[in-house]
């Protein structure tokens, strides 16, 4: 729509803009500073903005060793994430094909990661963050390729059987979530797989299967038919035609779908606690500091908070261009 | 599509669902059928539809039902047009965009665990909320009844405006560009623009938002829970809230599984609009 020139009227939507942020990052900014105060300075009669910054909260959260220990290895680690990032950067100038080279930094980052708890001492809060990596990742790699045949076929297939399916679907995702406790508890005992990763993560797709399917829908509704046809013409079957054409027109719709399944999995609180006994994930592993009074528990709280949110805004800041560009071509059939 | 290649493409996702969803889904319709406390877990009696009628009889349950449709409408419109106008500046300005973006998307990606708890400190004695209430309204700041209702809708907004903000953004952002040409030079101005051009395109997203503003504000837990500190006096019982109590507090189980059929039942009467169109589209140009 057309944009206004008026100065005045720039400078106030800026100021508009910067306030209804500041409002959005102001109880993460305070976050950030609790998890580097003193249990003192968190829990004071009034708030304080000056302090002794300091990094207990953190070296308590990750470590079972002296922080001083830690240094050398610290550093290591900097050193060599930083060397993944920049080989990950400049892929196209080495010599070897470029899915290789992601391939081997992925495999790399990821050996070391389960490594790394055999040569320094780190603390539960490190197994968690690895319950939630392979927790979340196994949610979004299961969730979105049933999600998007599933949506692809719910799409195509102009019956009412289709409508039945999405109808169930919804009320499922109704069904309030003091409802899941104690079947899916029962559950885990029966099938014996109680306190493991896979049973977690088929009852997290299972839960959030119905908004995949309803919103992978809404963006393959918006691709012309004629595209597939001609695809099919060629003598490729439907599934072909679905992975080689239509996939990669709807990559930036899979991305955005991914997106919203990665914080539902990364963030679920309920089904984590009910499902696991002690391979918790992150939201678990932080609820035991949320419940009581203990002044201490405030800043490891915020701590791990931080430690949990950042990787995340990280990934959204690098996908935000793929976010909007998703939800401008799909979300606006609904 | 052939009835095979559809089978073959929905299978899976369906199988899945099934499998694990109908289990929670039934044993709340049988559940609902018994009476059943922590007590007599082994031994549920059937009783029928007593609890649903104990449900309908019961003066808190139209309590906890009316707070939550007042949530309901004082969130859901809120939440859209607040939305709609970040996202309307966010489309006026290019500079810095991805910045907003991405700030507007923390609310929504920090951990709800600490989330929740943070935000009601802020609001709380020694946050600073609080504080610069005091120190620039002169305002003490107390939870009392009409505070904490509002600090509730207050968090929703907070977690939720963003998301309707980014959506409606990316709905600006496809707006068919030869009516906005022939508009600009027909003189049309911005507003006009807005409202026969923006508007009307935007149609379903608005629905889309409202479906979802709906489902989860008609089920909203964790903040009152937390917003609450579970204590009576503030009024602000919503039904997932009353929900809980009978559960866990009076260990009314078999109450407590026939109120989640009803709140099924309760989101479905609020989305048969919705689902009214969807057949139609379903089954209209294939």
């Amino acid at each position: 729509m057309t944009r206004t020139d008026n100065p005045l009227a720039r400078f106030l939507i800026y100021i508009a803009l910067a306030l209804f942020t500041v409002y959005n990052i102001l109880p993460f900014a305070w976050t950030i500073m609790s998890s580097i105060k003193l249990p003192k300075d968190a829990n004071a009669r009034i708030p304080r903005f000056s302090f002794t910054p300091t990094g207990d909260n953190y070296a308590e959260l990750w470590l079972n060793m002296r922080p001083e220990d830690f240094a050398p290895y610290g550093l290591a680690l900097v050193v060599f994430i930083f060397l993944l990032v920049v080989i990950g950067f400049s892929a196209n100038r080495i010599p070897a094909p470029n899915s290789l080279v992601y391939m081997g930094c992925i495999l790399a980052g990821a050996l070391v990661a389960v490594a790394l708890p055999n040569i320094v001492n780190t603390a539960e809060f490190y197994d968690y963050l690895i319950n939630s990596v392979i927790v979340t990742i196994g949610t979004l790699c299961v969730s979105l390729t049933i999600g998007a045949l599933a949506g692809y076929g719910l799409a195509r297939y102009r019956h009412a059987v289709s409508v039945y399916i999405l109808v169930i679907a919804l009320a499922f995702r109704s069904l309030p979530s003091l409802a899941l406790v104690l079947p899916f508890y029962y559950l885990g005992q029966l099938s014996g797989l109680y306190d493991t990763h896979i049973l977690l993560i088929f009852c997290l797709v299972a839960v959030n299967q119905p908004f995949t399917i309803w919103m992978l829908r809404s963006f393959f509704m918006e691709i012309p038919v004629e595209i597939e046809e001609a695809a099919m013409i060629d003598g490729a079957g439907r599934l072909r035609s679905f992975v080689s054409v239509i996939v990669p027109i709807m990559w930036p719709g899979i991305i955005t779908t991914g997106l919203f399944t990665l914080l539902l999995a990364y963030n679920d609180f309920l089904l984590a606690r009910i499902l696991t006994q002690i391979n918790w994930t992150l939201p678990v592993g932080i609820a035991q500091w949320t419940g009581g009074e203990d002044p201490g528990h405030v800043t490891l709280a915020a701590a791990a908070s931080v430690s949990t949110t950042l990787p995340i805004l990280v990934v959204i800041i690098f996908f935000q261009k793929y976010l909007i560009r998703g939800l401008a071509s799909g979300a606006v059939k609904g | 599509m052939t009835r095979g290649a559809f089978t073959f493409f929905v299978g899976p996702s369906v199988f899945i669902m099934l499998a694990l969803m109908t289990l929670p889904l039934l044993a709340s319709i049988v559940l609902g059928m018994h009476y059943i406390t922590f007590r007599n877990l082994d031994a549920p009696q059937w009783i029928g539809f007593q609890n649903y009628a104990d449900v309908l009889g019961d003066p808190e349950f139209w309590d906890s039902l009316e707070f939550t449709l007042l949530f309901i409408a004082a969130t859901v419109p809120l939440r859209i047009a607040l939305g709609l106008m970040f996202a309307l500046l966010l489309d006026q300005i290019r500079r810095f965009r991805g910045l907003f973006v991405a700030a507007a998307l923390v609310p929504f990606v920090m951990t709800p665990v600490v989330g929740t708890l943070i935000f009601r400190d802020m609001f709380d004695r020694g946050g600073p909320y609080w504080y610069w209430m005091q120190q620039l309204f002169d305002y003490r700041l107390f939870m009392n009844s009409t505070t904490v209702p509002l600090l509730i809708i207050f968090h929703s907004l907070w977690t939720a405006t963003p998301f309707a903000m980014i959506v409606l953004f990316a709905g600006l952002q496809t707006l068919p560009q030869e009516s906005l040409e022939a508009a600009r030079v027909d003189g049309a101005s911005w507003a006009r623009q807005l409202w026969h051009i923006a508007i009307p395109h935007l149609r379903s997203l608005f629905i889309f938002i409202a479906l979802i503003s709906i489902m989860d504000a008609y089920r909203v837990f964790d903040s009152v829970f937390v917003l609450t500190r579970q204590n009576p006096i503030f009024d602000a019982e919503t039904i997932m809230y009353y929900n809980f109590q009978v559960a866990m507090n009076f260990g009314r189980l078999g109450k407590a599984n026939a109120m989640s059929v009803l709140t099924v039942i309760g989101i479905f009467v609020v989305l048969i609009p919705f689902l009214a169109m969807t057949y139609r589209e379903q089954l209209e140009d294939a």
